[in-house]
Parts: C-alpha cells; structure tokens; sequence
C-alpha cells in the first residue's frame, strides 16, 4: 500500500514464495484484503447459481466451491443452450477460473442485501486506512 | 534398467537407445544442461565430508570466475561426462509407471529393493521436514494430505537419526544449494537405483540452472530451483549458506506457532485423523488415479503408520470402503483433505464423474443430519461429493446437508442399486487407468500448492476479513433460535461458529550486518525495500475542500454525509462486540469512543448546527429523501437517546407529507414503522400530542380548524402516515388508560386533535383510505370516547378496527 500522509512513499512487492519451503515473507500473507466477494460467494455454497462466461457460455450448476481468486467449482452443470455447446453435454462438473466470469446469477433470497452492503462499507473503509 | 515406451521391460544396465519422449519432449532439450549439474557433483560425492571444503575451495579459487559464469548458464562445471549415460537414467523413469504397474505382482525381490530404497529414501527426506514444525497450523495441514511424521518413524529410525553419514553424503556436495538439489544429488550417482515416478518430477527442477540469478548479499539464500517450482519434499533448516557470501548475522523475527485455522475448524486435523469414520478417510479419490504410488506409498504409509497419524482403524476404514485392492495402498490419498477450494480431494472424484462407491449400511445414510453435531460430519457419506464442510459455520453445514440428502434421495432412486454403481465405477476405473496425464503432480506438490493458498488466507481478524459470511450465518441463527423458542424449545444444539485468528506479527526486518563492518550496506531486497522515491504526500483537510470546491450539488453532499454517517453506524453496531474482546481497563475508553460517535451521527443527521438551535429540518428531510438514507435513519434510532429520537420524530411527522411525496418511488419508509413504534413506547404524554399535532399540522394556537386538512388527508392516504398515526393513537390511548390522573384527558390539545383527527377519517372516502401495517386493537376504545355511537359504527366499519372474521 502506498504511504499515508506526509509519509514516504515505500515500494513493496509481494515477495518471493520460499520455493522449498513455506516460509512466506509476512508481505506475501496480507492477502487479506479484497476477500468481499470470497466471503459472500462462501456462503452461496450448496446454491444454484448461473454463471455466464465471458465467452457467452451459460452454465447453470450448484455452487460446490471457491476461492480466494473466485474460481469456481460447479457441480451437476447444465448448459443452458445445449444444442449451440454440444460438447457440454456429457459435462457433469465443472472448474471455471474466475477471470472469465462475466455474471454470476444468484437466487435472490440467499443474499442479504444490508449486509452486503454493510461488508462493501467496511471493506472500502479498509482499503482507505 | 532402461524401459520402452512400448511396455518391454529389459533389465539391462546403460546402453540402449534412446527412450522416446513423445509429449515430453519439450523438456529434452532442456535436460541438457541437467546431466552436467549431477555430474558436477557426482566427482564431488566420494570425497568424504571433511574434505569438501577444502576441495571447493581450492576448485572456487582457481577458477572461481569461470566456472562460476558456467554455472550460472548451464549449471556446471565444464567437465567431460557421459551425460547421455544419465539422461538416459532419467528418461527411463518416466515409464516407471508402466513397469511399476506390471511389476506390483510381480517379482517381488525387485520390489522389494525398491520398495527398500524408497523408506531409504524417505527416512532421509523425512528427516529434512523439520522445519515444518513452524507452519504447524491446523487449517494449512488439513489442506495438506501429506502430513510429515513429528514423532521418528519406528522401524526406520535408525536410518534417519544417525543419519549423520546418510545426510553427509547427500549433503557433500552441495554448494550452494538448498534441499531440492538433493534430490538431483540422487539421480546423479548412477549406483542408486531410478527411484521411481518421483523423480520423474524433478526433471523440471534438474532441467534449471543452480542459481537463476546472481546472488544479493543480504538477501535470503537463493534457492535451488526458481521460485515457482514446488519442491520434491518440504522445507529444510539451514542447510547450507551460500559460500559465496560471507557468514552474515542473520536475524530473523521468530514465527510464532499459529494453531488456529480459519474459518471454523473445529477438531484439529490431528484428532480428526485418529477418529474412525473420519471424514478425512471417507473422501474417496479416484482409487485407479495411483497404480504408481504404490510402492512409494507402502513406503510412505509404514512411515506414518508409525508415527500415528494414520491409525489402524484408517486402514480397517479404506479396506471396507473400497473394494479395489488398490485403493487399499492408498490410505493416504483418502487421508487429509485438499482445503484449497475449500472442498476435498473428493470433490475431484466427483470431476471425473464417478458414482459414489458402495455405500455403508443404509443405517447411516439414514441418519437425519444431526443437529449441529459435528460427529455429522464424521461419518463417512458416499455421494458425489462431500464436501469437506469443517470449516463451515454449523448453520452453512446443516443446510447443505439437508440438500444433499435431498440430492441422494433423489440419486438413488434413479441410479438404482448398489450393485450398477460399483460397475460403473470400475468403468470409470479402467478409464482412469489409461489417463495419461493422471498423476502428473504429486500429492506433495499438490499439497504445496494448497498451502500456499491456505496461508494467504490466514487472517488476523476474521471477522473482519470474512465479514459477510459470518454475520450471515450468524443471522440465520438468529432467525433459527428465534423461530425455535416458539416452538418445543432448541432441539438443535446451538453451536458457534468459532474462528480462530491469527496472531498479528510484527516482522521487524533487520538488514544483513557484517561482523567488524563499518556502517551498514545499502542492501535493498524484497524484505528491506529501499525507499525509491521521496514522495509526501499530503491531504488536505475535509473543511478546506469544501470551502474551496463549494459543492454546488447538494444530493451529492448529502450523499457524502450518508456515507460518513454510515461508517459511525457500523462502528457503532460493531462496539458491542469489540467490548466483549476487550480488556477491563479499556472499556470505560470504549463506552465513550461509542458515545461520541453516536452523538456525532445524530450531528450529521439533523445537520451541524453549532450551538444554536436547529431551526431547520432541511438537512434531516434532505437526508429522507435518499432511500439509503431512510434505511440509515432506521438503523440509528435505536442507539439515539429519547430526546434525540423524539426530535427525529418529530422532524418526520412535521415534513410528513413531503417525504410521501418523495418516498413514492422507493417506498422505503416502512422500514421506519418499527424503529418509530419503539421509540413511541418511551415517550411521555406531552411528546405524543405534540407529535399527533405535528400529523395534523396544527399550529400551536388552534384556530378554526380548516375544512379539509391537507396535511392530515396526506398522511392518512399513504401507508406510512396511516399506520404511523395510528400508532400514535394507540400510543395515547394506551397512555390514557395506564396513568390514574387522565392528563391526557385533561388536556385539550389532545381532545381537540382527537376530534380534529377523527373528523378527517370520517370525512375520507374509503377508497382513499390506505391500507395500514397494522391496526392497533385499542382504537376502537379510543374512538368511543370522542365519537358518537353512530360515528363510531362508521368508523368501525371504515377502518375495520373490529377484528372480525377475515
């Protein structure tokens, strides 16, 4: 993060990842930062979704899991055009990097809108500080 | 022994063609350079250890520059060897698998020795884990299906622990390099049999130069293998320093021992491992996946049978759940899960599309989820995938495990019996089998890679990182128990969701000192960032900017003071908590932060009016206008004091129907009933009439009412108003016939208002009238004492105040 006020501005990277070990440097592990959506796609765990790639690819499947960089894992997919995606058909999971997400269609009544509101507040307020 | 590709096996030292590559073939060429390093090392490793020094030495000095620059382009010396004669070795191990499969049954002696370098082999690696004390961190060894033995593997312990000429030998040669050199050491020396698909594997490494940079001195030592490659076992403690740098002092900030994992784990990994029907074990992966492992996992499990993280009920466990006899090796593959995406190895079965195998008695697939109980997830669950849900708010996991006995229900009545599954399955087995590109990472660099993950998502604060989860879960809860204390009292056991945090450490990073230096090198590296550029940056202050920018847009400003009003709302809502973790001494310092910030946000509400009076409801009704800000009203009214909230009501009453006006699009005003009616209850008699006057828009000194009365008409058309006034009479009411001395009564303001109110509910035409949240039982009574009987009827019928059959 850049410097505060009147303080010198320090460039920090990430650190290397020990390769024959674990001992991350302790700029490495502030990974902390930005896990809004992590959180709040953690708790649609076991729902159905819809996710629509960027590529127009629409996949409707249970929610199974993600992660931090929101890949996501489906399970029981259906594509929902299947005659345009043909070789969708005998795909019964599905691991989808997250950067080629466009949407995520959410059943509306598993979302608490306040507190994802709240969450968006508190995550601003800590990317200000 | 060198094998074909095509499955001939030939015993036969040296020699032979070359093996094909096929999709390989990429790293050919790259292997080049390999054989030179291993050769390298190879002349260095019959000089027995005292002498190595002295022998680099000697070979440093004389052509330190040289050789140097040689190793940092091709990763050796220049020295004449038979590298095709190493490459060869090495090529042969790829095909290991094939031979491996054949070789299982088969002759036994051959396996045997295998099998016998392999504990060799991995009571030295093993004893190399030490440093994985440090990352002892439950949630990060769950995600790890390899779980290195603490205690010394039994049988073998003489191997490791007088290790000392073992390690020697293995660590002799080695100049510069960490740990996973070694295993490029083993490969090297041609006496030591291929020891399988492992090293495989390391043909990456091997195919690197040493050093992939020059070295910094300061910096930490530079690794073996480029930064990105897993290694082939777990750390090492300081095996070796760069004899290239001088001995630094090396001061290291201690890492503290993290036991706690995030989000939720309940049972640490070690006890979840020893309990019988663990769901560590019950995670089926595919069992063909490993016909290769199986030698090195024998190895593999003798090792940590003996230290006990795998208990013989593990073994007892996999053997009735799988019938494969493979799968029977591979306990450690259904041991441990892959926390990486928050979900099992299992979940990769599921990928490969695999039925669940046979199930165990039905008894237990009965067994409705138990409340709350975290035994539920022990017991073994055959379905297409279970995921590992430890980690899970209690509430999270009952929900899914309701879904999935909804999903199972549903499976088996249309896969049918037991019997078409497992055939399934060893369908799927035979195809798993063929799979080429199965195995392609051990289930160490798998585990280490999941580590990583694992570790960036240590956090210091939970619940602040994981905000939203928690509190939603913790909701539900709410919402559950509430529901439950209606009804026969909690039968679910109320568990919490317990999160441990990280310690926050602080990592004093001291620069590298030389011992008898002057002053201190200006060394920059990743840990020590030099400070580049002398930038300051300055803010300015909040009232600077408004005096220079003037903001013109007033929704805007607004706007802003919503938000800011917002963050004193959720550090306010959170201080409750923060008072529970805090200290003694710290509270009363608590209690104040939290009562400044109330009586700040009530400032932002009705606007900052320093000193004077707060002639003006501009701010407040400005603030009314936005949706978010109502929300915000009615999140804040339960922290006001009562005067404080009465002026809000007040304000409300008195802009009423101009916010109706507004609040037409957005219908959020609602959401205030609650917050209002609460407020209501602690307000004496004289603030309900002057709120009622405030509805009816009476000024002060009553004068001939007005025919019609717009502002009370207003008010009673819209929802909002309607059921706010009517709790209002409700409120007065009840007020009336609580206190003995009937002020109320007495008070002719009240009585004139009542009348004035009354009137205006005659007078609107029914189809006018809005439909109310609710209507207060006491009305009626209310009524009666101001109305005739006649009028009361109307009345009656019009606002249906009689709970009739509806």
């Amino acid at each position: 993060r850049a410097g505060t006020k009147s303080v010198p501005v320090r460039l920090r990277g990430p650190g290397p990842l020990a390769a024959a070990g674990l001992k991350l440097p302790h700029a490495a592990r502030a990974a902390a930062a930005g896990m809004l959506f992590y959180s709040f796609f953690k708790s649609l765990v076991g729902k159905d979704v819809v996710v629509e790639l960027k590529n127009d690819l629409s996949i409707c499947g249970t929610l199974h899991s993600v992660d931090q960089y929101l890949n996501i894992k489906l399970t029981d997919i259906s594509v929902t055009d299947p005659e345009k995606y043909p070789h969708m058909l005998s795909v019964k999971n599905c691991f989808i990097r997250g950067s080629v997400v466009r949407y995520v269609q959410l059943p509306a009544d598993e979302v608490d809108t306040q507190l994802l509101q709240d969450a968006a507040r508190k995550e601003a307020l800590q990317q200000k500080q | 022994m060198c094998v074909f590709r095509d499955g001939e096996a030939c015993v036969s030292r040296g020699g032979g063609s070359e093996p094909e590559w096929g999709p390989r073939g990429a790293s050919l060429a790259v292997g080049v350079s390999a054989p030179l390093t291993m050769f390298r090392y190879q002349s260095l490793e019959d000089c027995p250890l005292d002498e190595d020094e002295d022998a680099f030495q000697t070979l440093g000095e004389e052509d330190e520059d040289i050789d140097q620059f040689n190793d940092d382009t091709f990763g050796a010396g220049a020295i004449d060897d038979d590298w095709q004669e190493a490459h060869e070795r090495l090529a042969e191990l790829e095909d290991k698998p094939a031979t491996a499969r054949e070789l299982e049954d088969g002759a036994v002696s051959d396996e045997m020795e295998l099998l016998g370098h392999h504990e060799e082999n991995l009571a030295e690696r093993l004893s190399k884990l030490v440093i994985e004390n440090e990352l002892e961190d439950p949630a990060i060894m769950q995600a790890v299906q390899t779980q290195p033995p603490m205690q010394q593997p039994g049988g073998l312990n003489s191997s490791i622990w007088d290790g000392s000429a073992v390690l020697r030998r293995i660590r002799g040669p080695l100049l510069t390099q960490e740990m996973p050199s070694v295993s490029v050491l083993e490969y090297a020396m041609p006496q030591r049999p291929p020891q399988g698909q492992e090293d495989e594997r390391d043909l990456s490494e091997r195919a690197l130069p040493r050093r992939s940079s020059s070295p910094v001195i300061g910096s930490p030592p530079v690794r073996a293998v480029p930064i990105g490659t897993p290694p082939k076992q777990a750390t090492v403690p300081n095996f070796n320093q760069q004899i290239l740098c001088p001995k630094p002092v090396h001061i290291r900030a201690p890492m503290q021992q993290r036991y706690p994992s995030p989000y939720g784990e309940r049972m640490s990994p070690n006890q979840l491992c020893s309990v019988p029907n663990s769901s560590l074990l019950g995670h089926p992966f595919p069992p063909s996946v490993t016909p290769v492992f199986t030698h090195l996992q024998r190895a593999q499990l003798l090792g940590g049978a003996q230290a006990g993280r795998m208990s013989p009920s593990q073994f007892a466990r996999v053997s009735g759940l799988v019938g494969s006899p493979l799968t029977s090796m591979n306990p450690k593959l259904l041991q441990g899960r892959v926390g990486q995406m928050m979900s099992p190895a299992s979940g990769f079965r599921a990928f490969f599309g695999a039925p669940p195998p046979p199930a165990p008695p039905p008894s237990q697939q009965q067994h409705p989820p138990c409340p709350g109980s975290h035994l539920q997830n022990l017991r073994p669950h055959p379905q297409m995938f279970r995921p590992d849900t430890t980690h899970l708010h209690p509430q999270h996991r009952r929900l899914l495990h309701q879904r999935q006995q909804q999903n199972r229900n549903q499976h088996r009545s249309l896969n049918g019996s037991a019997g078409d599954r497992a055939g399934h399955r060893s369908s799927h087995q035979e195809q798993l089998r063929k799979d080429p590109y199965a195995n392609l990472m051990l289930q160490r660099e798998k585990d280490w890679v999941s580590k990583i993950q694992m570790m960036q998502l240590q956090s210091t604060d939970p619940y602040l990182d994981d905000f939203y989860y928690q509190n939603y879960f913790q909701k539900l809860e709410k919402v559950s128990a509430a529901e439950e204390m209606h009804g026969d009292g909690p039968k679910k056991e109320r568990t919490k969701l317990i999160t441990p945090q990280v310690a926050k450490l602080e990592h004093a990073y001291k620069p590298v000192q030389f011992e008898g230096s002057l002053g201190k090198l200006t060394v920059s590296s990743v840990n020590n960032p030099r400070k580049m550029i002398d930038a300051v940056v300055t803010s300015r202050s909040e009232d600077d900017e408004t005096k220079e920018k003037q903001v013109r847009d007033k929704r805007r400003q607004t706007l802003v003071t919503i938000e800011k009003t917002y963050s004193l709302l959720l550090d306010v809502e959170d201080y409750e908590r923060r008072y529970l973790l805090s200290l003694e001494g710290e509270r009363p310092a608590l209690m104040e932060e939290r009562k400044q910030k109330i009586c700040d946000m009530y400032d932002n509400l009705r606007g900052k009016a320093p000193g004077q009076e707060r002639p003006s409801d501009d701010h407040f009704v400005q603030i009314m206008c936005i949706r978010k800000g109502k929300r915000m009203v009615a999140r804040i009214l339960p922290f006001l004091s009562t005067e404080q909230a009465a002026d809000i009501l007040m304000a409300t009453a008195r802009n009423l129907p101009f916010l109706i006006k507004k609040d037409a699009q957005d219908e959020v005003l609602l959401c205030l009933l609650r917050p209002f009616s609460l407020v209501l209850y602690h307000l004496p008699s004289g603030t309900v009439t002057s709120l009622l006057q405030q509805l009816a828009n009476l000024p002060q000194s009553a004068t001939a009412p007005a025919p019609a009365n717009l502002h009370l008409a207003a008010v009673l058309q819209n929802k909002f108003g309607l059921s706010l006034l009517y709790l209002v009479l409700s409120r007065g009411e009840e007020l009336q016939n609580s206190s003995a001395a009937t002020e109320l009564m007495q008070d002719n303001q009240w009585t004139e208002l009542m009348s004035m109110a009354t009137r205006e509910l005659l007078r609107i035409p029914e189809a006018a009238l809005a439909k109310p949240v609710s209507t207060p039982s006491n009305l009626l009574s209310l009524f009666s004492r101001y109305v005739d009987q006649q009028k009361l009827n109307v009345l009656e019928t019009k606002l249906q105040l009689v709970q009739g059959i509806r």
